[in-house]
């Protein structure tokens, strides 16, 4: 029965290449429903019930009631004259996520990245061309990005020859982006050939 | 010919052209690529009982490319008698994690708690990696099926990240990234992805700075991957109906440009 329904909703998804109609509508409203309720189920026996109740009431976490009331907190947006408090559970939220995030990025996304693209033009194996195409390739898309001065002359030159590398990197990720929907499309037809139609073994 | 009969045809023969070629079974000889090779040998090289982790951050919409990816890590690691914990930064990707690790691990008469553990879902994830650098069983007192993870055998070993060599995140998204920015920036723990095509580019600085030990990237690295475990399976399958899709398109794209260049010289 499961493959059944998964069958044809799998081909009312794909009417929607015709024009739009109603059975895609309906597809695409069960795809969003069921998404949203199994989500939301998930996270309330996950979450709620089994790291906030379960512990506090039944373990006797006591602790448990503090994240609990700024949980709670989080509902006076719905009050009017009492709405300020739900800044308490925000800013400590804002206050812990950039204080974990602000190292963690500074380090892998900054430091490590810049030690990364900084590579000897001489090697143990000689002349290192990777580290030549780098060094030109970030230098250009920097000064591409750098608009303190009229990309003019020299400056703009570099620029130019900064919007080829970006132009190379887009051309990669949308050539990758392609190949991914083909695998979604073929995953597809798999599905459809092999569990529902039975065509093939 | 109006737009909309174009754009019907181009469809129409893209749907054609993949049903045929996935329909006709010709084994192309798909050669591993070094990235591909990388993460093999790495897992080819780790010693029996070694604990690996295999986290599923992605959507179930991905599950067409994701799952030959998934499997051909799974069946590696299951084969090698490596010990898997599972998880899933996802609540769409646990069902489907918990699915794809019991079919494997009974291909292979491996069993649960012993040879492996699926903890489920918690949802926060950048909290969870952070946690479970310090204890696992605190992150997740319960695993999937409602046992305590301190009472599973297999997790009696296993207390931090210094216990488990290598995380393998498959991912849809940019999980793997936060990964490699929480997981292994603060806890140098090694990392390690099986990634959508769409993703890969994405991947490719934190490859360079070797913050990310290796990939095995989309449809193309699951057959890759299935070459060297020496089994065709769903990548291999479909890696034909994806080379036959890439010429259409580009004969498509040049057929565009043709039509286009002499219509602007027409009209001159």
């Amino acid at each position: 029965m499961g493959v059944l329904i998964a069958g044809i909703l799998t081909l009312a998804i794909y009417s929607f290449l015709y024009r739009d109609n109603p059975f895609y509508r309906a597809a695409e409203s069960w795809l969003i429903g069921l998404s949203i309720g199994y989500i939301l189920v998930i996270n309330w026996q996950k979450a709620v019930v089994g790291l906030l109740l379960v512990p506090l009431f039944q373990d006797g976490h006591l602790w448990l009631i503090i994240p609990l009331v700024l949980g709670l907190l989080m509902f006076s947006r719905f009050t009017g004259k009492s709405s300020w408090l739900s800044r308490i559970p925000i800013a400590f939220m804002i206050g812990t996520g950039a204080g974990v995030a602000i190292p963690a990025m500074l380090y892998a996304r900054t430091l490590k990245q810049m030690s990364a693209t900084v590579m000897p033009l001489w090697d143990e194996g000689g002349f290192n061309f990777e580290a030549l195409v780098v060094m030109i390739g970030l230098i250009a898309t920097l000064a591409y990005f750098y608009f303190s001065r009229e990309h003019k002359g020299p400056m703009g030159k570099l620029a130019k020859l900064g919007t080829y590398f970006l132009m190379i990197f887009f051309g990669a990720t949308f050539g990758y982006t392609v190949m991914s929907r083909m695998s979604t499309f073929i995953g597809r037809i798999d599905f459809l050939l092999t569990d529902f139609l039975h065509i093939l073994s | 010919m109006n737009r909309l009969k174009i754009r019907w045809i181009i469809f129409a023969g893209l749907a054609l052209v993949i049903i045929i070629s996935y329909i006709i079974r010709i084994d192309l000889d798909t050669k591993p690529s070094p990235l591909v090779q990388k993460s093999y040998d790495y897992i080819e090289s780790l010693p029996e009982s070694t604990v690996v982790m295999f986290c599923f951050d992605h959507e179930a919409s991905s599950l067409p490319e994701i799952k030959p990816i998934a499997l051909a890590m799974l069946r590696h690691a299951i084969r090698k008698n490596l010990k898997i914990i599972g998880l899933s930064t996802f609540a769409e990707g646990t069902a489907i994690g918990y699915m794809l690790m019991t079919k494997t691990a009974q291909e292979y008469g491996r069993e649960y708690g012993r040879d492996y553990v699926f903890l489920g879902f918690r949802p926060q994830h950048i909290s969870v990696f952070l946690a479970m650098g310090e204890s696992i069983s605190h992150a997740f007192p319960l695993d999937y099926l409602g046992n305590r993870v301190d009472t599973i055998p297999m997790m009696r070993a296993v207390d931090n990240y210094d216990d488990i060599d290598m995380v393998i995140s498959i991912a849809d998204g940019d999980r793997t990234t936060q990964w490699v920015e929480y997981a292994g920036a603060r806890y140098h723990q090694k990392i390690m992805g099986g990634i959508t095509s769409a993703m890969i580019t994405s991947y490719d600085p934190y490859l360079a700075s070797g913050q990310l030990y290796s990939v095995v990237g989309g449809l193309v690295g699951a057959a890759e991957y299935e070459i060297l475990l020496g089994t065709r399976a769903a990548g291999n399958r479909g890696i034909l109906a994806q080379t036959s899709a890439h010429i259409y398109v580009i004969a498509m794209i040049i057929i565009g440009n043709i039509v286009y260049f002499r219509m602007r010289k027409g009209r001159g």
